[in-house]
């Protein structure tokens, strides 16, 4: 099924080629995207299979398969609804190639996101235009290829690498978190404080409500989506009513 | 473990990070290439990958911190793929112990055998599969949906985008800021600080200083958060 859904696209991807000129080149982006990400993430994917199954069956250390259901199902409970909340929420702002790149390279919040809109704040695109989808995926790339090659410097490396920061500094990374989402909130906010508020005291109120702990950021995004979208109707109308 | 560090995990660890590393090359060529078609010049090309670059170090060294406590736990080969794809430093402690506990031990525990092992590698790699699966096969209809709404209503779409940012960072930064006073000021520090750089830069025109925004705020809200640590 998926190597099929692969192999359509990738013919797709020559008959794109063929008549390149006649699609626009952000049509011929979004196809090469949808081929190249899917590509990649089936290979990952079929490569992490084969890992436990290379333990289980050649190195023949198979626990059965109860414990690993058992596994599986303790995984999911735990936070599998966010396999299908994370790539719906995060796509307004990812855009098609964004999503393939964060969800395979990870650490979504905390890297992808604020270099991907630190490139487009960086070449004044607005949010939601092909500009911005652009350099989002430009800073995106670099993003994931800058944390890919520290994290195997740091695993070759081991914890030697670490011991080359000093231990204050490593001390100050205890705040690297508030520090990136405060700089991201900060970003956006600063041409619409208002909007930022709102988004802040939404946060507050989800957080110390009753909603399950893994639907909030949903809920969070959900409510902010409806309020702005209802003031910025709202400013519309007040301008149409004017002229 | 002699298994845990075995070169077949090495080859496959280091074939799925090549992976990770071959997707954002191809992603910044055809990125590359279709930006004239978007409005951006090469200059602002070079500009967008270098910011990319820029902001990225603070948060990959914040994450190879947290490796280290991985290392020992894992292994170095099954530490790199898991932690190079998908996951996070958290989601994968807790999912080792699920796995571990699945097979009826504790991680790193008594009776922490190659099978208990191999039931907690099975664990992170199904678990973490969902994410990949989800994006592999519904990425395309949600970009149908997105072209649509835009041919329709591009205002939308530039509402939904900023909208949807805002929300996630309000919900992220709130979740931060209640672990505690220094929490909060290093967000507030951090958050004032790059609304100064932004209007800086806005009003003088120094475009490297809006590349160099993120890393500058952070290292600020950094400080400021030990500062405040110092000081309770």
């Amino acid at each position: 099924m998926a190597l099929e859904n692969v192999s359509n696209t990738a013919a797709g991807k020559l008959s794109v080629e063929s008549s390149v000129n006649a699609m626009t080149g952000m049509e011929s982006f979004h196809n090469k995207s949808h081929f190249w990400g899917r590509l990649t993430l089936l290979l990952v994917i079929i490569a992490s299979i084969s890992l436990p199954m290379y333990l289980s069956f050649v190195v023949g250390a198979h626990p059965g398969w109860g414990p690993i259901l058992g596994g599986l199902l303790g995984y999911a409970a735990f936070i599998g609804v966010l396999w299908f909340i994370e790539p719906i929420t995060y796509f307004p702002v990812l855009g098609v190639a964004g999503t393939y790149i964060a969800f395979l390279s990870g650490n979504i919040a905390n890297l992808c996101l604020p270099s991907s809109s630190a490139a487009q704040k960086a070449v004044g695109a607005e949010p939601g235009t092909e500009k911005a989808e652009i350099a989002g995926v430009l800073g995106i790339s670099l993003a994931s290829l800058t944390n890919t090659v520290v994290i195997l410097a740091t695993v070759l490396g081991g914890a030697y690498v670490i011991t080359l920061v000093p231990e204050s500094i490593q001390g100050s990374f205890q705040f690297v978190l508030p520090a990136i989402f405060g700089a991201v909130l900060g970003q956006f906010a600063f041409r619409t404080p208002t909007y930022g508020g709102i988004a802040l005291v939404i946060g507050l109120l989800v957080f110390f409500s009753p909603v399950p702990s893994l639907l909030k950021i949903l809920t969070t995004v959900a409510l902010t989506i409806a309020l702005i979208y209802y003031f910025e109707k709202r400013k519309d109308d007040r301008q149409r009513v004017n002229q | 473990m002699s298994l845990a560090n075995s070169p077949v995990l090495w080859i496959i660890a280091l074939f799925i990070i090549g992976m990770v590393i071959f997707q954002a090359i191809i992603f910044y060529r055809i990125a590359k290439e279709a930006a004239p078609a978007a409005g951006l010049n090469q200059e602002e090309v070079k500009r967008a990958a270098r910011t990319g670059f820029i902001s990225s170090i603070g948060p990959s060294f914040g994450i190879a911190i947290v490796i280290i406590s991985l290392l020992a736990l894992l292994g170095s080969p099954i530490t790199l793929m898991r932690i190079g794809i998908v996951g996070s430093a958290a989601t994968e402690t807790a999912a080792a112990q699920i796995g571990a506990n699945a097979f009826g031990v504790d991680l790193g525990g008594d009776g922490f055998n190659m099978q208990a092992f191999t039931t907690m590698v099975w664990t992170m790699c199904l678990g973490g599969m969902g994410w990949l699966l989800f994006t592999l096969f519904f990425t395309k209809s949600l970009g149908k949906t997105e072209s649509k709404v835009r041919k329709k209503n591009p205002k939308v779409m530039a509402v939904v985008s900023l909208a949807a940012m805002l929300g996630a960072f309000g919900y992220l930064l709130t979740e931060q800021m209640v672990n505690g006073l220094n929490y909060a000021v290093a967000a507030v520090v951090s958050l004032t600080i790059m609304v100064v750089i932004m209007k800086v830069a806005d009003r003088t025109n120094i475009s490297w200083l809006r590349e160099w925004s993120l890393g500058i705020s952070m290292v600020f809200g950094m400080v400021g958060g030990s500062l405040m640590t110092t000081l309770m």
